[in-house]
């Protein structure tokens, strides 16, 4: 994530994650969610806090899932099940269960398929929101396959040329293990900014960043300037001459893959309605799983040795930043925002629970 | 694709379709392949310029190809084979064949295993240049499946913040029937511009836009110039700020599926003489009930053509309906050829004593 969106330093609680684990699992349990799905739906949150995806991690989604299952748009205890299934695929209705407990048991089946076939792909409609959704591909890792997932649903971009949103930054992820290197591990969403990012730049009071996003008519901001109450974000390449076809295309390509392929969803969903895939595909139904991993070790060091450009000093592969920023929150705490500490304290107090511990 | 790269109105010479898939058609074959092979390369290039993707169409590719069987670096006549299989998954070792060749024939492979247990996958090394990537993801489309595709190699972008280029402009393309409408098919490089649109930009005399590429040291060039002798491809996104890991990410991940899981292939190992691709076919029967699928899709497509468009701008489109609308006018009017490129037509069939291309 860029610098541009992490809490400043002297707004920082550091939270340990195995305390902010107990409460956040806590908070489920008291949701109604089943000791299974609270664990899992915590352990998705706190992998997105620990590598420093702050977006999708406790700050920004604690509370808007607490107020989903109080709307009653979120079903705590999901009674899930595949609608049609071959040997390497399947269709899940998810019966309104939150994607971050319900797609990581729907992965497990999709690593057993590719085991079975080399391959195994699952969509998932009915759904609700996905959380970070490289925790999805990434459960594949220790199985030495490749992991895809995606999630979609809601409109809040606009097509390329477009003046009203239809669409919503549907991101893609993958996950690839690798030897002795960090695993390569890509979650792009297809707009230039994730739509929460918007939400954090608010809360710090930070300027728009040319072409990230348009305004209301649709006409994409070039400019720094204060972010403005009506927003629309834009498709990733900002305009169609730095290829905004292709955040469109890979937004319309997630829609139809999660849902158009599961249930039909598409446009204005109701009630946070979310479609969702995920696959696997095994690394040794293809080729030899120890040459693959050393050939990726190879291929990650190539690319991170590559020589900086003028003005930066080192260059990264996608899941690299966020393995050296596991380590540091590991050792040193999640550094939350004030605002989402006393948030904490509410809740916990509302729901008669412990505080959270720092 | 973008008004900018057409040919000029007054450079224009019209071929039509049939004529130009006969004539290609016979220089394949007369530098050795099977007729069979000659016809399937041939309709690969000449289905990118019906659909106006003139960029991987005839003009810029098939002489490069004819190069490339010359120096031995295409094998005609390839003993390609499976070297890894599963019920959904095969790799495949191409012998050097042409990748126009052999990415059709990796798709029927794949679409065979999607028909028996939902989804076929197949990667692909040792191949060689792929032309337009939609063509083979389209292949699956008759099939009531979705086509994907992805051609690896190559050492022509630079990461994000690097100086140097080390991955390939990899581009992924997926294809998605309809009903009525005509289908979804995206064909995205992993860069602001495919590398071989700088040639063409060069051959019309057209400046770069801002952020389409990067200087010799990697800082993108972010006004408009004459397009610079060095230049190294930019990330799709530009700049980090507007998402160039993004694109750069795309590049990886493509690399992944085609070279690495083949054969360990990337950067310098995996030139563009040394080609390494991906296929695969989804069943959408093995999802969903496929009419209701395409009448979703028909309402989808639909959905984001009567998007209201931005001040500015008359209509909003969905990747593969400009195409489909170009396919249409071509298959009427013609191709319209540079004449710098009919010309060359004209020179290779008299060397290879050929009937010249009729127009």
């Amino acid at each position: 994530m860029l610098q541009h969106f992490h809490v400043p330093e002297e707004d920082a609680v550091r939270i340990m994650p195995d305390a902010l684990r107990k409460t956040v699992n806590e908070l489920f349990l008291k949701l109604g969610f089943s000791e299974q799905d609270a664990w899992q739906a915590t352990d998705v949150l706190l992998l997105s806090d620990t590598r420093g995806v702050d977006t999708h991690g406790v700050s920004n989604m604690m509370r808007r899932y607490i107020d989903m299952v109080a709307k009653g748009f979120v079903n705590p205890r999901p009674n899930w099940k595949v609608t049609r299934e071959t040997a390497t695929t399947a269709n899940v209705d998810c019966d309104q269960g939150l994607g971050i407990a319900v797609i990581p048991r729907v992965m497990e089946l999709a690593i057993e398929k590719a085991k079975e076939t080399g391959v195994g792909m699952i969509t998932l409609g009915n759904g609700r929101h996905a959380g970070m959704i490289a925790y999805h591909a990434m459960m594949a890792l220790p199985h030495d396959m490749i992991g895809y997932s995606i999630t979609a649903g809601g409109q809040s971009m606009p097509p390329t040329f477009g003046a009203e949103p239809r669409l919503a930054p549907n991101p893609h992820a993958w996950a690839v293990p690798a030897d002795k290197e960090p695993p390569f591990v890509l979650d792009i969403s297809s707009s230039s900014v994730a739509a929460n990012k918007i939400e954090l730049l608010r809360r710090m009071n930070a300027p728009t960043i040319p072409g990230m996003m348009a305004a209301a008519d649709g006409t994409p901001i070039m400019d720094e300037r204060e972010v403005p109450e009506e927003t629309i974000v834009l498709p990733n390449g900002a305009t169609r001459e730095l290829g905004s076809h292709k955040g469109y295309g890979l937004s319309a390509v997630a829609q139809i893959l999660g849902g158009i392929l599961s249930d039909g969803a598409f446009g204005p969903y109701e009630g946070g309605h979310m479609s969702h895939v995920v696959a696997a595909y095994s690394i040794e139904a293809f080729t030899d799983v120890n040459r693959f991993k050393k050939s990726m070790d190879d291929f990650l060091k190539y690319l991170r040795e590559t020589p900086p450009a003028p003005g930066h000093d080192r260059v990264y592969y996608a899941g690299l930043p966020e393995h050296e920023e596991s380590i540091d929150r590991h050792e040193r705490g999640i550094p939350l925002h004030e605002e989402v500490v006393d948030w904490f304290d509410q809740a916990t107090a509302e729901f008669g629970l412990p505080k959270l511990e720092r | 694709m973008l008004e900018h790269f057409h040919v000029p109105e007054e450079d224009k010479v019209f071929v039509k379709e049939d004529d130009l898939r006969k004539t290609t058609s016979d220089v394949f074959a007369a530098i050795g392949m099977p007729r069979e092979d000659a016809d399937l390369a041939a309709d690969g290039l000449v289905t990118a310029d019906i659909r106006g993707c003139e960029t991987h169409g005839v003009s810029n590719m098939l002489r490069n190809y004819v190069q490339m069987f010359r120096d031995g670096r295409i094998n005609p006549t390839p003993n390609w084979k499976i070297t890894h299989e599963s019920a959904a998954v095969a790799t495949i070792d191409a012998d050097k064949s042409h990748g126009l060749v052999m990415c059709p024939k990796a798709m029927d492979i794949a679409i065979e295993k999607a028909k028996k247990v939902g989804i076929g996958a197949v990667t692909i090394h040792n191949s060689q240049h792929a032309g337009m990537m939609a063509y083979h993801a389209m292949r699956a489309m008759p099939h009531d499946m979705i086509g994907y595709a992805i051609t690896g190699g190559g050492a022509v972008m630079v990461p994000t913040f690097g100086a140097e280029p080390r991955v390939g402009a990899v581009p992924h393309a997926w294809a998605v029937p309809a009903d009525k409408m005509p289908p979804f098919v995206l064909d995205i490089s992993s860069s602001s511009v495919a590398a071989n649109k700088l040639g063409l930009l060069r051959r019309t005399g057209a400046p770069v836009l801002p952020g389409l590429v990067a200087d010799e040291d990697g800082t993108p060039i972010m006004d408009e110039r004459d397009v610079p002798e060095q230049t190294r491809l930019l990330p799709w996104g530009s700049t980090r700020e507007l998402g160039s890991h993004k694109g750069y990410g795309m590049a990886v991940i493509g690399q992944v599926f085609s070279g690495i899981l083949s054969a360990g292939l990337f950067g310098v190992t995996n030139p563009p003489g040394n080609g390494s691709q991906f296929v695969a076919a989804y069943s959408i029967d093995a999802f969903r009930d496929v009419q209701e699928f395409k009448s979703s899709m028909d309402e989808f497509l639909t959905y984001l053509v009567e998007t209201p468009p931005a001040p500015g701008h008359d209509r909003v489109y969905y990747a593969g309906l400009p195409e489909h609308q170009e396919t249409e006018k071509r298959q009427a009017e013609g191709v319209p050829l540079h004449r710098e490129v009919v010309e060359w037509y004209d020179s290779i069939t008299d060397e290879l004593g050929l009937d010249s291309l009729v127009r």
